[in-house]
């Protein structure tokens, strides 16, 4: 894949600029700002964006509204949004159109994890850090969903496969799979197509929480 | 070189003079024309025409002076007026009478009619010009009107007239004069009516002046027709309306209220019936004393002592009751104010209200009590110049100044004497002022205590994410890449290493969200429902998003943190319910459990955050029925 790198961290940039040619892609920029993460996206048309959330000018969270702008722009862009701590604004708009990653910065020295949710993300997958998606699904106490349907919203959230979930959850992949259809059933998904119900379903999930 | 001169400049300046100028250059013209006169022969001794002129000056002189100092006001010709136009009447009466004078010997019969020129035209214009309205000039212009057909009334009424004309201009002559001069009485009348305070103190020294100059004129009349002669019968008309009625004017214009009437009547007449009464108890005391047969210088020295004895309370009675009878409002008035010095020395009215009842006692509303900022070195009069105001002291301190919204002489001694009665609440106001300032200085720089550490954690958490946080990751990537050169056993060795660097970080992590929950930059509902994701407990959470200023919120954080610690630990509770309502306005916090209760922690870390923001806190914990607390935060917008 032809990546683009906006950080403002020299260190960690020449890292993962490494590591991602380890991995076998293609790194086409490194840039250290919103404003130039916008040209150079317009310029390089990159097949993957990693973003940092804190970035100059202001230091706060313009890679996460550069984020946001690209989306508007290229709808089709998959982009991964590195932190240092867990930030939630942003997160719930951009998972919707899938090929989004959230994660820890720190996530990236699990390299075969990391460069698995690279590719995860730069397929239209989608790809949210554990930690980010505790802080979104904190634990009801009137929600409509077991505990049991909760661990597995919650690692479909992350964009695992029910295999996958199936697996780090020691259950048999029918067991996920009746799992989830409970979980549409009481979100009340309608049945359009499997990708788009799962996120749908992790939408639901987080905009649920977001209001109450 | 001689610097040009505007021509409009000049003409501006010509414009005005002759209106001015006009009854001076008359009365010029009168008494050069009196005077010849005099020379002349037939007329009064020149000494007595001389006299007349120089009560004649008096009014034209001080309508000069006035028309100087005021010069937009027609009041001052209209005064040269009242002195110019008898001069000139007279002069013409004078050359009139003489046979074969002409024109001016038609003019000279009904001439006297613009002696009350002058003073019909001060009636209509005082105190500050014409009457607004076309009914008003009409007015004017009509009493103008009025003196010409008097005037040519006089004309026709010659001795050698038949009878039904004599009539006929006679009551034509009277009506037109009434009719003029009930014109300018509706105008003081009608002014007396819509004036405010100023006007009507200005109008009665006018009326005071003015209304002994009709019946005077009265007086001459009926004189005239018992046989008195001209110049004896309106001797006492023409001193009043050529000198009393220019002095009222004057003082009314310059110095209305100067004088103060109401005081100066009431303590003559004090201290008139303190002599009759002390006279009385003296000759009371003689005859008693007679009566019994004393000794009469024992008898003289007895009343001159029991008099003396009586004198101080009996005059202090008599003014207090002359006071009631004569100045009745400033009775009223100290009445009320010591009425409300006595609510407040017992704590029934706030000493707040003083401005309010010195504005309903003094009637003005206006007035404004303004009291010296504490720490400011002098008081702040808010644009009001230091005439209208009255300085208010306590001991060598400088209190505060009372500020008039209307001034008069009168106005500022009431003003005084309130100001003294009031001196209690106005101090204790003072004192309220001083403390309620010290204790918002107090709270302000609680919060920005509160505000300088808020942020000083926020830069400690970025310098921990963006500093050490990032470094530790690069030396893990780093070491990452290395462990693809290495031998598996050296790659087992660097997993342990990278492991150990992970574990770093999310220490690093906790660390810095103990330092500031950094998911506050979220919101409140994010930054809450991260708090009790781990909670062992079923946690119900209604968090709304009110907007809150960042140490508003973070002050939340921590006592829902605090409060919901001591449910788990303390309480044993089976299910917590967090709750944050409110509007911008009014920010409302609830944390209950269903716990033991009994609770005496006081949450004293968090305490005096929430009081910080301007909030406060309360627990209920009755023992068996778990623990509520409750916070309450005013404009959590800003907090402040």
């Amino acid at each position: 894949m032809r990546v683009l790198v906006a950080d403002d961290s020299v260190l960690f940039r020449e890292g993962l600029v490494r590591l991602l040619g380890e991995g076998g892609h293609e790194v086409v920029a490194q840039l250290g700002d919103a404003d130039a993460l916008l040209d150079g996206v317009e310029e390089l048309r990159p097949d993957l964006a990693v973003i940092d959330v804190r970035m100059p000018p202001t230091m706060t969270d313009d890679g996460a509204r550069a984020a946001g702008r690209l989306r508007e722009r290229h709808p089709h862009l998959p982009m991964m949004l590195l932190s240092q701590h867990v930030e939630t604004r942003h997160s719930v708009a951009l998972v919707a159109g899938g090929g989004f990653g959230y994660l820890l910065k720190d996530r990236v020295l699990r390299v075969d994890d990391f460069l698995e949710a690279v590719r995860r993300v730069g397929a239209g997958g989608s790809a949210l850090d554990p930690d980010v998606v505790g802080a979104l699904l904190a634990r009801p106490a009137l929600s409509v969903l077991t505990g049991r349907e909760n661990e597995v919203l919650a690692l479909v959230a992350e964009g695992h496969s029910n295999a996958s979930v199936a697996g780090r959850l020691h259950l048999a992949e029918r067991t996920v799979e009746s799992h989830m259809r409970s979980i549409f059933g009481k979100l009340g998904i309608a049945d359009t197509g499997e990708h788009h119900r799962r996120v749908l379903a992790v939408l639901a999930f987080l905009g649920n929480r977001r209001v109450t | 070189m001689r610097a040009p001169v505007g021509r409009g400049t000049i003409s501006a300046m010509v414009a005005r003079r002759p209106v001015r100028m006009a009854p001076v250059a008359a009365f010029v013209a009168g008494a050069a024309g009196q005077l010849a006169y005099s020379f002349a022969g037939p007329g009064d001794p020149i000494a007595l025409t001389a006299v007349v002129l120089g009560v004649l000056a008096v009014p034209v002189v001080l309508g000069a002076l006035l028309g100087a100092r005021t010069p937009h006001n027609p009041v001052g010709p209209a005064l040269s007026w009242v002195g110019a136009a008898p001069a000139v009447v007279f002069a013409v009466e004078n050359w009139g009478a003489r046979p074969g004078s002409g024109p001016l010997g038609v003019v000279a019969p009904g001439v006297w009619v613009w002696n009350l020129a002058g003073f019909v035209a001060l009636c209509l214009v005082f105190p500050d010009g014409l009457l607004p309205g076309a009914r008003w000039r009409r007015a004017a212009w009509l009493t103008g009107a009025a003196g010409v057909v008097v005037n040519a009334a006089g004309a026709v009424a010659v001795d050698t007239a038949p009878a039904p004309v004599l009539a006929g201009a006679a009551a034509l002559a009277f009506g037109t004069c009434l009719a003029a001069l009930g014109t300018a009485v509706a105008a003081l009348v009608r002014r007396y009516r819509r004036g405010g305070e100023v006007t009507r103190q200005q109008l009665r020294w006018l009326v005071l002046g003015a209304g002994t100059v009709p019946v005077l004129l009265a007086a001459g009349w009926v004189a005239q027709s018992f046989g008195a002669s001209p110049a004896v019968a309106y001797t006492g008309f023409l001193l009043a309306m050529l000198l009393a009625v220019p002095a009222a004017v004057i003082v009314a214009v310059l110095w209305y209220d100067l004088f103060d009437v109401d005081r100066l009547l009431g303590e003559s007449l004090s201290w008139l019936a303190t002599t009759v009464l002390s006279a009385a108890v003296f000759a009371g005391v003689v005859a008693v004393g007679g009566a019994l047969g004393a000794d009469s210088r024992l008898g003289v020295t007895g009343a001159a002592f029991v008099t003396a004895l009586a004198l101080q309370p009996l005059h202090r009675r008599l003014s207090e009751l002359v006071g009631r009878l004569v100045d009745r409002d400033r009775y009223v008035r100290l009445a009320r104010l010591r009425a409300f010095v006595r609510a407040v020395r017992d704590g029934e009215a706030a000493p707040e209200r003083t401005e309010t009842v010195l504005r309903t006692v003094l009637d003005d509303p206006g007035l404004r009590l303004l009291l010296r900022a504490p720490g400011a070195d002098h008081v702040e009069r808010s644009g009001r110049p230091p005439e209208h105001t009255i300085p208010l002291r306590s001991g060598d301190a400088d209190v505060g100044v009372l500020a008039l919204g209307t001034v008069s002489a009168r106005r500022l001694r009431r003003a005084r004497e309130a100001a003294v009665e009031a001196r209690l609440p106005i101090e204790v106001a003072r004192l309220q002022l001083q403390l309620r300032d010290a204790l918002r200085e107090v709270s302000a720089s609680r919060l920005r205590l509160l505000e300088a550490t808020a942020a000083e954690r926020r830069k400690l958490e970025r310098d921990l994410h963006d500093g050490a946080q990032q470094r530790i990751v690069a030396v893990g990537m780093r070491l990452r890449s290395l462990q693809r050169t290495v031998a598996p056993a050296a790659s087992r060795e660097l997993d342990v290493a990278v492991e150990s660097l992970e574990a770093t970080i999310a220490e690093l992590r906790r660390l810095a969200q103990g330092i500031r929950p950094s998911l506050l930059d979220d919101g409140l509902p994010v930054a809450l429902r991260a708090l009790v994701a781990d909670s062992p407990i079923p946690v119900e959470l209604a968090v709304a998003d009110v907007p809150a200023s960042d140490a508003v919120a973070t002050s939340v954080y921590y006592l829902v943190a605090e409060a919901f610690a001591n449910a788990l630990k303390h309480a044993g509770a089976g299910r917590v319910r967090i709750a944050v309502s409110g509007d911008p306005d009014r920010l409302r916090v609830e944390v209950a459990d269903d716990g033991v209760g009994g609770a005496t922690a006081d949450l004293p870390s968090v305490r005096d955050r929430i009081a910080a923001v301007g909030g406060t806190l309360e627990v209920h914990s009755p023992p068996g029925d778990g623990t509520t607390v409750i916070v309450e935060i005013a404009r959590a917008r800003t907090g402040r």
